[in-house]
């Protein structure tokens, strides 16, 4: 349906098919390197049970074929189980071994059989609930909204089993279930379609649900054992298809693993979705995926609370291809590139050393290089000048500030009627010491999210000062040092990533016992571990038990929950730590994540390069979460390196890193840019004159500019506070304002000039050094130098230059 | 309900088949011709398969929206309740208005006085009881969606029909309101433009619309010379998304600033000084005048917005002290229009997030009920002097023609010509309707 088509995140705006073929030839080898058979084993357990198989043939050129069709499937072993098409059912009980063969490949599975004669009746959790999800029954447009649907309500992707078991069959006094004549129960008769049902017809009276269904009435709509298995793990096959022009097609098979150990094929109950339509459709009754049009897709299934994915590339069809020769410097370039192979694109080429050191001045400290570091730079014939320039950037002070300011950022440092500005003063200058003296990440969030103690003794404490529902302090930590937004699932299972009430709960429970009191300062706070204190599942009502988010359930007893936290948050035993920084970080040199948003991470938003994101991550924590030393890798690979501009191969690419990508400067930066630029000082609330706009401790200090380009107001954590879009204000304050008008005649720059009576080329080229890094091409000398000729308006000259510069698209944007 | 009058989507046969048929046309289109397709070509098939129509005349040419955030209580307002029990009906008194039998509360005394110019709906009903859902849902016609941010009907406008006179399609008096007030899923150049400042305070200037001191239109145009001498040389390196929509500004700035009658819009200085009185000099007044003044000389869609009427507790207080500056400024507003013979060309909408519960509370204030609800629509080619819809006894449900956000907005898009099932192609490829499902409301049109 529409309204919960997921946020395209792989490259969608697909242009041209054909210039592609313009790349020189090169025949598409076709043998075939893997035979793929899923599941990669069968375990069959009652003779309701069946499996569903899957072949894929990969060919040595990377693409992948569906040869399920094709595949001779032979029994090696007792004949336990009966094949029909491609689908495996119990015969007998035992261990017999599957042989597929297809062009000269063979490729055994081990099958396991056991209870082969044993009937297994209808369970609630097992097979009624996933027919709700199946056909849409509990999604938020049906029943599953707040207040049902028609007077019918389930709990919305079936987040509570047993208060939809009393609603079927206690509510409306049962006559939604009729146990004599269980066909002619309301629930089946509305399903099917056989008396009107504002949602249609979900499927037919002689369908899988429609028995299942019935069976389940017919016994009595028994209610499960409590010790009935859950599932606890989710498997799609395949993992990874590329295909070969549009129309060829994929079967996919869901295999959901229990509790007990017992596996089960639920493509048939499975919730499919495609994260692009356009590349990659999927049947969402058979579980069929048809290639669209060029481009990237990730096949989802959801079954239970799970949610798992598989990622699909589609090509052109017999799209031929030269891969680049060019040596990857690290492995930052060696897994961009293999992912663009992957993808039949060639990288842009490295940027010339004018475009290099101004896009690594400002995405380093902010600002651009002067004109002295400038022609410095331009001189250095040494073949690692760009590396020592990166080294010798990272050690400036205006580095530190940038990362403080985005971790600022993250951490809402903004004063309010409850945290006063001297509170977020010294919470600054704790986090700008933090940084500035390169305490190791981990050891800093741990020490930020266990701080005990008044807000301006221990300003740490702030963090819990700033947010005080324990809830959403729950849910800020879970977004800005995880990248994950649970918010949903405060009040329901997430409905697009796998986190349920029990997760959220029990995350937040961790939280439950932090005590807050005031201090002898009325604008004083202390933070303290009251010890006691449980948070309330809303809907079992009972208290939640501590349990790391997508972890284990450690011991609290008499510690500091936050403690216990904290210590699983930053460590090698929370993956989603390193990844959440690296791909923060990488945004910052990209503009986009690998992930994006940032701080969106789920598993219908996977990354773009998988491979990639989990190098970055293993090699930052193998560093002991050095940030400079990762910094370093990234600046110095030629990924971070290339131009901007596209080549014919990636002209479409926009997640992938086949090309720079041109970024609108941040408005703090912007601000302290055009004030370097024009030797100007700003005042902001409680700084000293002169100071940058990158240095603002309080969220609450802004000016019309700042606010204009869109500076995050810190009021949420969210990465969306940043504001990156143009808008008519912003091009009225820039063509008429006071910042750029009032800052070219007050700072002097041009006083300079006619002191030193600099000629009109010269003014041109040092303007043109100043603001954008580069020296003037004759064609512009010559548009420009005219407005010189009278020598009355030599000033007047120079300002209109120096105010086209500051105008121009060149200036606003990092290239 | 807003999706009360559709099928629901996701058990709807329907719905897949209709997917499914644009999935084949576009499939089916390339795979025909055999041939690896060229961009323009891709973009055609998209288009042919897109259902995208020509607008018509409408009968509105601008839309005023003045929104009243919070949720203003319906009961106190345009849907009374005087023979419903106390605690249902609350403390304040009835007007009669100028159609006949209907009653308004009692501070809307002058609005109904041009009540036969108003068309009052007493059947708006949505489910969406938090603020910002409310919210969305009465500036896009969508619900909230996790996936997709959808566009404010001021984006919509302005993409659909773009500036005229120089002056931006769409402006909010007196900054963008809330975040469903923006772009959603389309281009940043369809961004409202904000005056900056309150038009009610004294020495209300909109920010950097006139050139900078010193600087005269002739010393602007060298200077816009020379910025396009230094923009072109990077135009022909880069190309990028995000620098054409910079680019979109500066032209409109560049028009904005080089048209006196474009930047007098802004002024209203200009304005009489009886008038300005009769408006009321407050919020209220000073933010209708000039609301008034930009659809006169062009603007397409104007958005304000006016006190907050989020009135948990004490709702008497609340309604004396915010709603006579609104009922003076707001019946002004209407007989201005009509007097300059602008009102049968200008819609005006007037609507919050939802309405207020039924009963009173403990405070004696309402809560959120976006159950039913009022919206008052004027002008722009709505009959004037009729009541759509009606709620029950209580004012808790529609009692008949119950009114989803999907209907308000496809019949405000009818107005301005637009069919409201066509689709606007959202990122990847994407067709989506300007509103999904939703039937014009035929009685409301005069």
């Amino acid at each position: 349906m529409r309204s919960t088509i997921i946020r395209p995140v792989f490259f969608n705006t697909l242009a041209s098919l054909a210039v592609l073929c313009a790349v020189s030839a090169q025949a598409a080898d076709r043998t075939i390197v893997k035979l793929g058979v899923y599941p990669p084993s069968v375990k069959l357990k009652t003779a309701k049970d069946r499996q569903s198989m899957v072949v894929q043939a990969i060919y040595a050129d990377g693409v992948t074929e569906d040869v399920t069709s094709q595949t001779a499937f032979t029994l090696e072993g007792p004949a336990s189980v009966r094949i029909d098409g491609r689908t495996l059912y119990p015969l007998a009980d035992g261990k017999t071994e599957l042989k597929c063969s297809y062009g000269g490949k063979e490729v055994k599975i081990p099958v396991d059989v056991v209870e082969a004669k044993a009937a297994r009746p209808v369970s609630f959790k097992l097979d009624v609930m996933p027919i709700f999800m199946r056909a849409g029954c509990n999604t938020g447009s049906c029943h599953g909204s707040a207040r049902g649907k028609d007077g019918f309500n389930l709990s919305l992707f079936g987040f509570d089993p047993d208060g939809d078991h009393y609603r079927i069959t206690r509510e409306q006094l049962g006559r939604r279930i009729n146990l004599a004549v269980p066909e002619a129960s309301l629930m089946v008769e509305k399903a099917v379609g056989a008396v009107p049902h504002t949602g249609g017809k979900c499927f037919d009276i002689d369908s899988e649900y429609s028995k299942d269904l019935i069976e389940w009435i017919a016994n009595s709509c028994p209610k499960d054992p409590a010790d009935i298995p859950t599932c606890d793990a989710l498997n799609i096959y395949p993992k990874q298809a590329v295909l070969d022009g549009a129309g060829a097609t994929q079967q996919m098979t869901v295999v959901a693993h229990y509790t007990d150990g017992s596996e089960r094929d639920v493509t048939h109950l499975a919730l499919f979705q495609s994260s692009n339509d356009n590349s990659a459709t999927i049947d969402k009754l058979s579980g069929l995926v048809t290639a669209g049009k060029r481009g990237e897709a990730f096949i989802m299934a959801r079954f239970a609370s799970h949610t798992v994915g598989s990622q699909f590339i589609v090509l052109p069809k017999g799209l031929v291809f030269e891969p680049t020769k060019e040596k990857p410097v690290n492995y930052v370039d060696e897994l961009v590139l293999s992912k663009l192979k992957k993808l039949r694109m060639n990288p842009s080429p490295v940027c010339s050393d004018e475009v290099f050191v101004r896009r690594i001045y400002i995405d380093m400290i902010g600002m651009v290089p002067t004109r002295e570091q400038y022609e410095k730079f331009i001189a250095d014939k040494s073949p690692d000048k760009r590396a020592k320039l990166i080294d010798e950037l990272l050690q400036r002070k205006e580095f530190t500030e940038l990362w403080v300011s985005k971790w600022a950022e993250w951490l809402m440092m903004r004063s309010n009627n409850r945290v006063s500005y001297k509170a977020i003063v010294l919470y600054y200058n704790w986090l700008a010491d933090q940084i500035g003296s390169n305490v190791p990440l981990d050891k800093m969030v741990i020490k930020l999210l266990t701080a005990n103690g008044g807000t301006f003794s221990e300003p740490a404490t702030n963090y819990y000062e700033l947010e005080t529902n324990n809830l959403k302090v729950a849910e800020n930590v879970a977004q800005t040092f995880m990248g994950m937004r649970i918010q949903c699932a405060q009040c329901h299972n997430h409905p697009f990533d796998r986190w349920t009430q029990d997760d959220y709960y029990s995350f937040a429970a961790f939280f439950a016992q932090i005590g807050r009191k005031q201090a002898e300062d009325y604008r004083e706070r202390i933070i303290y571990n009251r010890g006691s204190g449980e948070v309330r599942h809303v809907v079992t009502g009972k208290n939640a038990v501590p349990v790391f988010l997508g972890g284990r359930q450690p011991d609290v007893k008499g510690k500091d929950r936050r403690v216990v936290m904290a210590n699983w948050l930053a460590s090698p035993e929370n993956p989603y730590f390193a990844q959440n920084f690296v791909n923060r970080i990488w945004q910052h040199y990209f503009g986009i994540g690998i992930i994006d948003p940032v701080d969106d991470i789920r598993v219908s938003n996977p990354p773009t390069n998988p491979e990639l994101l989990k190098e970055l991550a293993k090699r930052f924590t193998e560093s002991g979460y050095d940030f400079r030393k990762l910094i370093r890798e990234i600046c110095n690979s030629h990924t971070y390196q290339r131009s901007t501009k596209r080549n014919k191969s990636n002209e479409t690419d926009e997640t992938n890193f086949a090309h720079q990508s041109i970024r609108r400067i941040k408005a703090e930066s912007l601000l302290d840019i055009i004030s370097q630029v024009t030797h100007t000082k700003d005042k902001f609330r409680g700084l000293p004159l002169g100071s940058r706009a990158v240095q603002i401790s309080d969220g609450a200090t802004s000016n019309y500019f700042l606010t204009t380009f869109g500076r995050a107001t810190r009021e949420t954590v969210c990465s969306c506070e940043v504001k990156m879009e143009p808008s008519l204000s912003q091009a009225l304050h820039l063509l008429n304002g006071e910042t750029v008008n009032g800052k070219i005649k007050s700072g002097g720059v041009i006083q300079e000039y006619a002191k030193k009576k600099a000629s009109p080329d010269e003014v041109i080229t040092d303007l043109y050094i100043v603001c954008l890094s580069r020296k003037p091409v004759e064609e512009e000398l010559a548009k420009l130098r005219p407005m010189f000729s009278d020598p009355k308006n030599y000033t007047k000259a120079c300002e209109d230059v120096f105010w086209a510069l500051l105008n121009s698209r060149e200036f606003l944007f990092n290239h | 309900m807003g999706h009360k009058n559709k099928k629901s989507t996701s058990c709807n046969p329907a719905f897949f088949r209709r997917l499914s048929r644009r999935g084949f046309l576009t499939v089916g289109a390339i795979a025909g011709t055999g041939l690896t397709l060229p961009d323009l070509f891709r973009l055609e098939s998209a288009r042919a398969d897109l259902k995208d129509y020509p607008n018509f005349e409408g009968t509105a040419k601008s839309i005023i929206h003045i929104y009243l955030p919070g949720g203003m209580a319906h009961q106190e307002s345009f849907d009374p309740k005087p023979y419903a029990p106390i605690e249902y009906r609350g403390e304040m008194r009835q007007v009669k208005t100028k159609i006949p039998g209907k009653l308004f509360g009692e501070t809307l005394a002058k609005t109904a006085q041009v009540a036969d110019k108003l068309t009052i709906i007493n059947s708006m009903s949505h489910g969406e009881a938090a603020h910002e859902r409310g919210t969305h849902n009465m500036y896009t016609g969508y619900r909230p969606s996790p996936a997709l941010k959808y566009p404010s009907i001021g984006t919509i406008i302005s993409q659909q029909f773009g500036p005229r006179n120089n002056l931006p399609p769409y402006v909010c008096i007196p900054n963008q309101p809330n975040e469903f007030a923006g772009t959603g899923y389309l281009s940043s150049s369809f961004a409202p433009f904000s005056l900056g400042s309150d038009p009610a305070n004294s020495g209300f200037k909109v920010r950097d619309l006139n050139m900078y001191a010193g600087i005269d239109e002739s010393r602007f145009a060298t200077r816009r010379s020379a910025l396009e001498a230094v923009n072109d040389h990077f135009k022909k390196l880069e190309k990028s998304d995000k620098l054409s929509a910079m680019d979109t500004f500066y032209e409109r700035a560049y028009s904005l600033i080089s048209s006196p009658q474009a930047r007098e819009a802004f002024d209203l200085n200009k304005e009489d000084a009886k008038l300005r009185d009769a408006y009321g000099r407050n919020t209220a007044g000073a933010r209708m005048l000039m609301a008034r003044r930009l659809v006169e000389a062009g603007v397409r869609l104007v958005n304000l917005t006016y006190g907050g009427w989020d009135m948990h507790s004490r709702i008497v207080a609340g309604f004396k002290s915010q709603m006579p500056a609104f009922d003076q400024a707001f019946s002004q507003l209407v007989k201005d229009l009509d007097q300059r013979g602008l009102l049968d060309s200008t819609l005006i909408m007037v609507s919050s997030e939802f309405g207020r519960t039924p009963k009173m509370n403990k405070d004696a204030g309402r809560d959120h009920w976006p159950k039913v609800f009022s919206v008052v629509l004027a002008g722009g080619g709505v009959k004037r002097g009729y009541v759509y819809g009606a709620s029950d006894a209580t004012a808790t449900e529609p009692e008949r023609d119950p009114v989803g956000c999907q209907d308000l907005f496809a019949t405000v898009y009818h107005t301005m010509g637009i069919n409201s099932d066509k689709e606007i192609m959202a990122p990847g490829d994407r067709p989506i309707e300007i509103v999904n499902g939703g039937k014009v409301i035929k009685d409301v049109l005069a």
